[in-house]
């Protein structure tokens, strides 16, 4: 009776598998092209360059995607990020040990993704407004507490350990596994990343169901804000300073990435090595354009273009494992 | 009234040689599926000719060649005599072939007026006419005999009003042949009167009309010819006055008519909920028992308060006063959360809106209520969620290509069936269906009326709301009838006659009216 519904419906895994797999090969099709093109590029200095400089973004964007997958959006990423190099600084500048102040950073994030929850859900206010008064305001309460100033970090173990690497790669690449790994058993192997998908997909027939689409929802944005204020304490490594103004912009590299790695802003689509290969090819092209010495405005309309390309492919084939 | 509405309107141009579109070996085939095989009709100008069928009949791509939305495979379409390849909706907008859709697609934040007039606004200068605009649209609302106002917000209006208006447009353009699918499927009777109307009157006035519906007795009341589908194959036309609803079900589907509401009689058991003088918003004082293995059918019009009754057991509203009693025992049942857990399940009146995550495969879809039970520390056991799964789409018969693929991908029967299986799963033990055969063909309607006595089977009770009469006195059996909020009768297993339990349900409204001028 009904099978004029059921024909191509088996191929659809096998594309998902296949789109993860074209991200995969169109990443190493850009590496080979750039070793060929520029010898710098597959220097060992190079390729641990590039590691670190996709590492944030790459966590950003599996916060972001939590967010993503309940239909919502996390605009306030990237201020977090700034606003949270500031905490590690005055933490430890206090004299307080390193592992306090990295717990301190990462509460401060669950607090921001709590303060969207309650937002969102008991002030009905959408997300992208309430993400993007944080986005502003955050960035406005780091320069009070610092009077805009820059604040430099006095540890150099702080500094050390996102210039050091372990068994040759780069410390902020590992951090990258130790987000990914429990985002992925979080997402496909528990029930929360079930709920996360189902409350995407219809929030009520979630709720009907007996899901608790508040809970759901507050959950989501606590990782990102987590993912967040924990790429604020690398980023602070990194550059050994708190500063609130660093990090500008990084919300939408990070939702490009996630949006490049295949998850559906209208919710209910996404995983997490999808945002991963995203951020990292969008480091990739960055970097290679930078030895190319191709001009650096070119570089974000490349950006631009590439999202374009690369989300209307993706658009087709949804259509056609329809 | 059914059996004059032929004889009153005789089909204007039914002479030889009046056919308005005309199919000649019409065909569609998908990859791995023959939608439609080759079917040749003709289309009288000004009938109005019904299209019946179970779901995957054909029908819809028979729509969507018709309106150009697909092309075809082979096969000709005369136009008023003239080959038309109608391969974009526009060509058969131009033509002036139009259909109006079962969901909606019209502007919920325009007016009334403005979705009226959409595309064939009202200019001058280079200027909108507003004025003129809700003027008309207002003209031909009160034409119609619809009680709206023209600058309404679309938004603002009901799900059936809003279809009214997606009707009444077609009178605004130069329409000769509209197409309405599952017109009736959300709207009340009266609504439901409001558009015979309206298609009545467009007739009138020549358009010729094709009638997509799962109830006979519209058919019956409004067509001219009716024509067969199944299985993507052309079975036949017949005159309506030549034919009854038992022939058309034989032709669907091969099958009796007795067979479809199959009721088994099961001995009722101990009582599983129980409400005393229950109140709240809506409705007032309702006392009734559910017990194993028994249908308790609420039956009323819309807005008589039955769903306010069941959302409130189901904890979605706040109780005013009364009682709900469990298995015996007092409950206080704040949220459906709570009657979740009691073992309530409420398969919604809109699947597509409340009971499915359509975008999600139907595995997800089964395991919803249950992922709690299936995890160990927060951890899906794979195997267990595949098992569940599996078990209901083979115990169901519901029909997809594995639990990996989207629920929107399968048929509205089979949907409804996923919204099942989940509660199975759950193991509830009262089922809660409000309108379970919306939008459901008749062999559908028939397994999902099988699943009730698998139900009752198993020693579950269940609620059945519905609008459709027959279905409601051929299950139930207890039948409340629910009036102004209250239940003004309650019988047992056709202990009473459709008429009679009618005239309960109706009089509410010409009362209502009367109470509140």
């Amino acid at each position: 009776m009904s099978t004029e519904t059921l024909p191509a419906e088996k191929p659809k895994r096998n594309f998902n598998v296949l789109f993860g797999l074209t991200l995969l090969l169109l990443l190493i099709a850009l590496w080979i092209a750039l070793s060929v093109a520029t010898p710098s590029f597959a220097s060992e200095i190079n390729i641990s360059n590039l590691l670190r400089q996709g590492s944030m973004i790459a966590i950003l964007a599996v916060g972001q995607t939590f967010v993503i997958i309940t239909a919502g959006i996390d605009l306030s990423v990237g201020a977090i990020v700034g606003f949270c190099t500031v905490i590690p600084a005055l933490v430890i500048n206090a004299g307080w040990p390193v592992p306090v102040a990295v717990l301190a950073t990462l509460l401060v994030g669950v607090a921001i993704g709590l303060f969207h929850g309650f937002g969102i859900v008991r002030m009905g206010l959408p997300p992208f407004i309430i993400t993007l008064a944080t986005l502003t305001s955050l960035r406005g309460v780091g320069l009070l507490i610092t009077n805009g100033n820059s604040i430099s970090i006095q540890s150099d173990a702080f500094q050390e350990f996102s210039r050091n690497s372990f068994i040759g790669i780069p410390n902020l690449f590992w951090m990258v596994i130790l987000v990914a790994v429990p985002s992925y058993v979080l997402l496909h192997h528990s029930r929360w990343g079930r709920y996360l998908f189902a409350v995407g997909s219809n929030p009520e027939a979630a709720r009907l169901s007996g899901v608790n689409v508040p809970r759901t929802i507050y959950m989501a944005y606590i990782l990102s804000g987590l993912c967040a204020a924990f790429v604020g304490v690398l980023l602070a490594s990194r550059i050994g300073i708190g500063n609130p103004t660093q990090a500008e912009g990084w919300e939408l590299q990070a939702i490009a990435s996630s949006v490049i790695g295949g998850t559906s802003l209208f919710g209910a689509i996404g995983s997490v090595h999808g945002p991963l290969l995203g951020a990292f090819i969008l480091a990739t092209i960055n970097n290679g354009a930078n030895l190319l010495n191709v001009n650096s405005f070119w570089q974000r309309v490349i950006t631009g273009l590439l999202i374009i390309v690369i989300v209307y492919f993706d658009g087709l084939r949804r259509r056609g494992t329809k | 009234m059914s059996s004059t509405t032929a004889e009153r309107h005789p089909p204007a141009n039914a002479a030889p040689g009046g056919a308005i579109l005309e199919l000649r070996g019409l065909e569609k085939k998908y990859p791995g599926t023959h939608a439609l095989k080759p079917t040749t009709l003709a289309f009288r100008a000004g009938e109005i000719h019904a299209i019946v069928g179970e779901n995957g009949a054909g029908k819809s791509t028979l729509i969507k060649l018709l309106t150009g939305v697909m092309p075809r495979t082979s096969g000709e379409v005369l136009w008023e005599g003239g080959p038309v390849a109608l391969a974009t909706p526009h060509e058969a907008m131009d033509l002036g072939i139009n259909a109006v859709h079962q969901e909606m697609v019209l502007c919920r934040h325009l007016t009334v007026a403005a979705n009226m007039f959409l595309g064939e606004e009202t200019v001058r200068y280079g200027l909108l006419q507003q004025r003129a605009m809700v003027r008309d649209a207002q003209k031909i609302i009160d034409d119609l005999g619809f009680d709206l106002p023209a600058r309404a917000l679309l938004g603002d209006l009901t799900i059936g009003q809003q279809q009214l208006i997606a009707a009444a447009r077609a009178t605004v353009r130069g329409t000769k042949f509209l197409i309405f699918d599952e017109p009736t499927a959300y709207l009340t009777r009266k609504e439901a009167d409001q558009l015979f109307a309206l298609i009545r009157r467009l007739k009138a006035e020549g358009v010729t009309i094709i009638y997509i519906s799962h109830r006979m007795e519209e058919v019956f009341e409004l067509a001219d010819r009716v024509s067969v589908l199944r299985d993507g194959t052309y079975v036949g036309t017949r005159d309506i006055g030549e034919t009854d609803e038992a022939e058309l079900v034989r032709l669907m589907i091969n099958r009796s008519i007795e067979q479809i509401y199959h009721k088994e009689r099961f001995t009722p058991g101990k009582v599983i909920l129980e409400t005393r003088s229950l109140s709240g918003k809506g409705f007032e004082d309702v006392s009734m028992t559910v017990r194993e293995g028994e249908i308790v059918g609420l039956y009323g019009l819309v807005g008589a308060g039955r769903s306010e009754f069941v959302t409130t057991v189901y904890g979605r509203h706040a109780k005013s006063a009364g009682t709900v009693l469990w298995n015996g025992e007092a409950v206080d049942i704040r949220s459906e959360h709570d009657a979740i857990r009691l073992g309530m399940a409420l398969a919604p009146e809109s699947r597509r809106d409340q009971g499915l995550c359509l975008n999600l495969p139907v595995g997800l879809n089964l395991n919803l209520p249950i992922y709690k039970r299936i995890s160990k520390n927060a951890l899906i056991s794979g195997g267990q969620e595949k098992a569940h799964a599996e078990r209901q789409i083979a115990g169901l018969r519901i029909k997809t290509a594995g639990r990996g693929a989207l629920a929107s991908s399968l048929s509205g029967g089979n949907q409804q069936k996923i919204v099942i299986g989940k509660w199975l799963n759950h193991g509830a033990k009262l089922f809660i269906f409000d309108e379970p055969t919306v939008g459901v063909d008749v062999g559908t309607k028939a397994e999902i009326y099988r699943l009730f006595s698998t139900l009752l089977a198993e020693g579950a009770g269940i609620i059945l709301i519905s609008s459709y009469l027959p279905e409601v006195y051929e299950l139930s059996d207890t039948l409340h009838v629910f009036r102004g909020g209250r239940v003004v009768a309650s019988h047992v297993y056709h202990a009473a006659s459709h008429e009679r339990i009618l005239s309960e349900a109706l009089e509410a409204t010409t009362q209502k009216n009367g109470e509140q001028p």
